[in-house]
């Protein structure tokens, strides 16, 4: 590795530029006044009450709203993102204005807590671990739903879903990493199999609300179905 | 692979309930799975497990004897290795990271995420 790179790589914290100040004090009436983190917080708040997916995630994860979520401004277009050394998942209350995104995103983003709750993942150093979680919460968040991706004007059918998967997770990864796309693309298709067909916590890809109910039912009889196995 | 008889007279019940096994298989048939199947894995679902399952389940209710269990359970016992058929790419932790739960520091320096 050219020993030039840890100085240049910033591993995507420059699209998070509050993440070590803020421009206004936290809970400050500047902060309300001038910027949309009441907002955030009150659509994370119903996300994490009302979206089964979420909940699941959540409860996996343990996550805690006040310890583990922060909404902030972030640059550019990107929605969220995990902070590994933080341990919190950063919504970015500019670009985040419908329920149904936030609920999608706050999902997407639990879904790489949960990875790191549950697996030794190296988000610096190894590209692997980096994108198996992202083709992970590509394909379980909803991002690759084929609304979604209608509504993106990406109209396929068959097999489509992975060919968004693969598509968004190289996104993520050119996002957050200073290397070439040949080299991401390599990385995806090395860990595709795996990290495509690898469905935890849901047991399965929830492709719409009736799929998030059976996978909810799922966890809460688990301690019925473990013991009767 | 025998199983030890005490195992299997320990457990009371199937897995899941009867009616989620023919729920489970009422929406594996479902035309919103199969448009769903055919969009992420280009193949209609295979469904017939499901069914098969909730018969088990059902004998296993009338007549809970060691063969109807076994059979059951052998069928979600595949379902979870179907689940961890691929070797992951990262070992997996027996406790949650320490730092998880722990406050966060106010003024943290950039160079922190190294």
């Amino acid at each position: 590795m050219d020993q030039n790179k840890p100085q240049e790589e910033d591993y995507g914290y420059n699209l998070f530029p509050e993440r070590n100040s803020g421009k206004f004090q936290k809970g400050s009436i500047a902060e309300s006044l001038f910027t949309f983190n009441h907002k955030c917080q009150v659509m994370l708040q119903f996300a994490m009450e009302t979206s089964k997916l979420t909940v699941l995630s959540c409860l996996f994860s343990a996550v805690y709203k006040d310890r583990h979520f922060s909404c902030e401004d972030c640059d550019g277009t990107v929605s969220g993102g995990f902070d590994a050394t933080s341990s919190q998942i950063v919504l970015c209350q500019n670009n985040i204005h419908q329920q149904s995104h936030m609920n999608r995103v706050v999902t997407h983003e639990l879904i790489h807590a949960f990875d790191h709750c549950r697996a030794h993942v190296d988000w610096f150093n190894n590209f692997k671990h980096l994108a198996c979680s992202e083709i992970r919460a590509a394909n379980l968040s909803g991002d690759c739903s084929f609304h979604n991706e209608v509504s993106r004007f990406n109209f396929g059918l068959k097999k489509h879903h992975q060919e968004c998967v693969r598509g968004r997770a190289l996104r993520s990864i050119l996002a957050v990493r200073k290397v070439s796309r040949e080299e991401a693309e390599k990385v995806v298709d090395e860990v595709f199999d795996t990290c495509f067909n690898d469905h935890a916590p849901f047991g399965r890809i929830p492709h719409d609300k009736k799929d998030a109910n059976f996978a909810y039912r799922d966890f809460e009889n688990r301690d019925r179905y473990y013991a009767n196995l | 692979m025998e199983r030890d008889t005490l195992e299997v007279t320990n457990v009371t019940m199937p897995p899941r309930t009867c009616d989620d096994y023919w729920s489970e298989f009422r929406h594996c048939k479902s035309l919103w799975n199969r448009f769903h199947n055919y969009y992420a894995h280009g193949t209609s679902p295979s469904c017939g497990q499901w069914k098969e399952d909730y018969y088990s389940c059902r004998e296993w209710e009338k007549n809970p004897g060691p063969e109807t269990k076994e059979s059951l359970q052998q069928s979600e016992r595949n379902r979870e290795a179907e689940q961890r058929k691929f070797t992951p790419v990262w070992d997996l932790r027996r406790d949650p990271p320490r730092d998880w739960h722990m406050p966060l520091h106010q003024g943290k320096s950039p160079d922190s995420q190294s």
